[in-house]
């Protein structure tokens, strides 16, 4: 345990005694928070200060979805603290919060050899794995199932140690006090969480802390009532102010700007740099070069930029990038390619010999197009490297700079950032190392930010995929048989040898070569009742290194699955909503949630060319339908209205459950219908955010969202509404038009 | 060396003339609430006002921006108190908060000229990109401002930054006044 500065005591006193009161297997981390002057803090999740601030310490990254108001309302309400009095702070990285349940999902990803050792939150060497290797990361939607527990279990504790400190004052029984509004109560008496603080802080909580019956919960409501935020979110008064710092926004004294240029893909290396050119450039300092890039640093970013534009890099590449080639190597692994089985149910190949139907669709690779792109503030002062980065996996991207920098990984300090948004494009970290390796070169505090330009080239994309689905019905169109063949490279373990085995884009793509990869085929089950079902992988080996995207593989299965099954409704002239509900027997959620989107939306069943779309899908516990009510406008496709209904079990905080729906439901209208990249020459065609066909205000449909209630554990909103929104479009404008589109982006098999 | 009004300051940039005026606001006047997104006027990140019209500030240079009156987020209200800023955070019409300052300069011009504008105006006035997908509160939290801005409707959701410790104990129950030195 380690002890540093003034007024720690306390706080590591507390601290390591909870943290084996935890049951963290006994386990002693140094104590993650400093209390300042008058903070006395309670374990690793919260400090209460003599003013009454309860600062909760959350581990996430806030990248806008609400987890640094999510986890402090677990802790105010379990505490009985009053939301005002309530202060958030990004925890430091530390083996004090380890995500659990990503370390078992992820286990394929950093145990490729034996992962289910480890594919379960209990396993002892899952626990082992994130608490050594301080595994906190953001993904999958697992925030809540991770840490409620712990949020909740440190605020029952500092709970009862408040009661404690109150109950010895008073002389009563400490089980006989309440709290509420940030006091402790009993009787008429009462005192304040402020007063009590520096009392409690000594006490020794029970073992395990006794919790309030109930988890926090919201009943869903009508949004059109208007219901006054319970829990308003704590980060937007000062988003709305410009005040909320991203890493791009960090000043430290003496500070330079850099940009930066990669090569064209995949692998390239930096032959000449002429800098002769870029030598007059007002406000430049230098150039460095990297094995694979070139950077300028300057006195402001746009003369790096600019110097940059003067040097002409030349890069060696051996078989750029061609989105030519990507194709044929898709379409060649569909036809032909080895078939890895991943899930069967009965025989997924029973009368497939000659299906009823079989069905091609392809699926172009999608850019994240986060609105900040990669940016990095770093600093090497003293022999430590300190640096400022939004993260989804913070002590990778640590681990990974102090390896490019052959430095010790406690010289590495992250501070963690929120992001700019990141939809899992901040799982990746190639900027932070630039910039520390930039900040080593120019001997000064630097801040590295990718132009756009860099971000389309550098960003890894989502996979592209050529699929084929097919069925043996009866001829009412009774589903016998139904199998999805997808061809995509195994991008997910390539995604986890770049992660966890810290091996460069290429050499991932080369280790995943060949291997099947259940990961990038998630959802493509569907969820109805078939008695014989199978997934099966291709795996194809692209030239073009692929990252994980908000949906991830649901974000195209879904597309397949549901279009598939509206078009064998129509073709067997069923109505699509009784002929999906007929197969749902056995998933009553996902059929309540489709029943009560048709009876909100008027299900017209998309006859008579009226351009309703349905469209459902299932991601573990998390149910949504969506009725799209689309039609083909001036240059493109117009989609109007989007009607939603989500089963996400008991929801802690309505309103953003509800932001994320939404917010899903667009980044799906931005990959139904556009965030596409083309490749030339190892280059996307495309450098500008103009060229993506994102929605703007003027293009965004009519959206509502309702939920079910329901006592289930929380699913995690954020990915539902993206998977589903590309089949609820597709299936609108069959309605509206007549046509089927089997491509995604939609359209862009040229209308 | 242009020189311009920003924030209601006289500024002197001691930086190349045809510097995009988003640069020299983030790092010379370290105004970084105007964001970078594209540097190309796709996405509206970097929106300031110039004598009163909202403006994407990376295709203006500071020699175009010469003797102009610039308004930046940090110069729209001092504590948040901008209709608008009010109104987004109302609705929580806000997530990654990226964008959230360039849509709050575009919105505010708007209502600066049209205090009761319909939904094709303000479509037509907010061009600015949110990849979080904030767009289905963004027509109703304008149009709330606007109500504001016309005196029909009050909001304080957003409060001022920097309260005193006194004054948040008199508004809070559970914070605790300041103690004198005498008492700790």
């Amino acid at each position: 345990m380690e002890l540093t500065r003034r007024g720690l005591l306390i706080g590591a006193a507390v601290g390591g005694g909870l943290f084996v009161a935890w049951g963290l297997g006994g386990r002693h981390f140094a104590p993650p928070l400093t209390p300042r002057e008058g903070e006395f803090a309670f374990d690793a999740w919260l400090k209460i200060a003599r003013d009454g601030v309860v600062s909760v310490a959350q581990p996430q990254l806030e990248m806008g979805q609400g987890i640094s108001t999510l986890l402090p309302q677990i802790v105010a309400m379990e505490l009985g603290a009053d939301w005002r009095q309530i202060a958030v702070e990004p925890a430091p990285v530390s083996g004090a919060y380890p995500n659990m349940p990503l370390a078992a999902r992820w286990a394929p990803l950093w145990m490729p050899l034996a992962p289910s050792l480890a594919d379960q939150p209990g396993d002892w060497l899952t626990r082992r794995f994130a608490e050594t290797e301080r595994f906190t990361a953001t993904a999958e939607g697992l925030s809540l199932a991770a840490y409620e527990g712990p949020a909740r279990a440190a605020a029952a504790s500092a709970r009862a140690m408040l009661a404690m400190a109150a109950a010895d004052r008073w002389n009563v029984a400490w089980e006989e006090c309440e709290a509420s509004g940030g006091f402790i109560r009993h009787g008429k008496k009462a005192l304040s969480f402020a007063a009590l603080a520096e009392d409690a802080a000594g006490q020794t909580p029970p073992d395990p802390p006794p919790l309030r019956p109930e988890p926090a919960a919201e009943r869903p409501v009508d949004p059109a009532m208007d219901a006054p935020l319970a829990f308003p979110r704590l980060d937007l008064p000062a988003k709305v102010d410009g005040t909320y710092q991203f890493a791009g926004d960090v000043r430290l004294p003496d500070m330079v700007y850099a940009a930066i240029r990669h090569g064209p893909l995949p692998q390239p290396e930096l032959g000449e740099a002429d800098t002769k050119d870029a030598a007059g450039t007002p406000g430049l300092i230098s150039v460095v070069q990297g094995k694979r890039w070139v950077a300028a640093v300057a006195t402001n970013w746009w003369a790096a930029e600019q110097a940059l534009a003067k040097i002409h890099p030349l890069f060696a590449n051996t078989q750029p990038v061609e989105s030519g080639r990507i194709e044929e190597a898709l379409d060649k692994g569909v036809r032909h390619g080895e078939t890895h089985r991943i899930a069967e149910v009965g025989d997924g190949d029973a009368g497939l010999d000659k299906p009823t139907l079989a069905l091609r669709y392809d699926v172009a690779p999608a850019t994240h197009a986060t609105l900040e792109t990669a940016s990095a503030t770093a600093r090497l002062r003293d022999g430590k490297l300190e640096l400022w980065v939004a993260s989804q996996a913070p002590e990778r991207a640590r681990r990974a700079v102090a390896g490019a920098l052959d430095m010790s990984e406690s010289d590495v300090v992250l501070y963690p950032m929120p992001a700019g948004g990141s939809f899992d494009r901040r799982l990746e970290h190639d900027h932070a190392v630039e910039a520390a390796l930039i900040a080593r070169e120019t001997g000064r505090p630097v801040q590295l930010i990718w132009s756009r330009w860099q971000e389309m080239v550098a960003g890894r994309p989502r996979t592209p995929v050529a699929a084929v689905l097919a069925a043996k019905t009866d001829n009412q169109g009774n589903i016998a048989t139904f199998r999805a063949r997808l061809a995509l490279p195994a991008s997910a373990r390539e995604f986890g040898y770049r992660l966890f085995g810290e091996e460069t884009p290429w050499d991932a793509v080369a280790k995943a070569d060949g291997t099947a990869d259940p990961m990038v085929v998630e959802g493509a089950m569907p969820p109805y009742g078939i008695a014989n079902m199978a997934v099966d992988h291709v795996p194809v080996t692209l030239p073009l290194s692929t990252g994980r995207m908000r949906g991830n593989a649901h974000g195209y299965t879904a597309f397949f699955v549901e279009s598939f099954i509206d078009e064998l409704a129509r073709r067997n002239k069923r109505e699509a909503l009784s002929y999906r509900v007929s197969m749902l027997g056995k998933d009553l959620r996902l059929a309540a949630c489709l029943q009560k989107v048709a009876r909100l939306a008027e299900w017209d069943g998309g006859n008579d060319q009226s351009g309703q779309g349905l469209a459902c899908h299932r991601i573990d516990e998390g149910c949504i339908a969506v009725i799209a009510t689309a039609s083909r406008g001036e240059g493109g496709v117009r989609v109007e209205r989007l009607r939603a209904v989500a089963d996400i079990g008991r929801i802690v905080n309505l309103d953003i459950a509800r932001q994320q729906i939404e917010g899903g439901l667009i980044f799906g209208i931005g990959c139904a219908l556009g965030a596409a990249l083309t490749y030339e020459g190892g280059l996307p065609d495309n450098a500008r955010l103009a060229g993506l066909n994102l929605p703007v205000l003027g293009d965004c449909p009519a959206i509502e969202v309702d939920f079910l209630e329901s006592d289930a554990d929380p699913f995690d909103p954020g990915e539902l509404g993206v998977a589903v929104v590309a089949p609820a479009i597709a299936n609108a404008l069959y309605s509206a038009t007549g046509l089927r589109f089997r491509r995604l982006p939609l359209l862009s098999d040229g209308l | 060396m242009p020189r311009m009004t920003v924030n209601g300051r006289p500024v002197q940039f001691a930086m190349a003339p045809e510097t995009p005026l988003l640069w020299a606001l983030r790092d010379a006047a370290n105004l970084t609430g105007t964001k970078y997104g594209c540097g190309a006027g796709d996405c509206g990140a970097c929106m300031v006002l110039v004598d009163g019209q909202a403006l994407r500030s990376c295709l203006i240079s500071i020699a175009e921006a010469e003797g102009r009156f610039i308004t930046t987020i940090e110069g729209l209200s001092r504590d948040r108190s901008h209709p608008v800023q009010q109104a987004l955070v109302a609705e929580q019409a806000i997530q990654c908060g990226f964008c959230t300052p360039g849509i709050v300069m575009s919105a505010a011009a708007l209502l600066q000229r049209n205090a009761a504008p319909g939904e094709e105006d303000i479509k037509a006035a907010i061009p600015n990109l949110c990849r979080c997908g904030v767009y289905p509160r963004l027509m109703k939290a304008i149009q709330r401002a606007g109500r504001v801005i016309r005196r029909e409707e009050t909001i304080s959701s957003a409060p001022a930054p920097g309260i005193s410790a006194s004054d948040a104990a008199h508004a809070v129950p559970a914070m605790a006044p300041p103690r004198s030195d005498a008492d700790n």
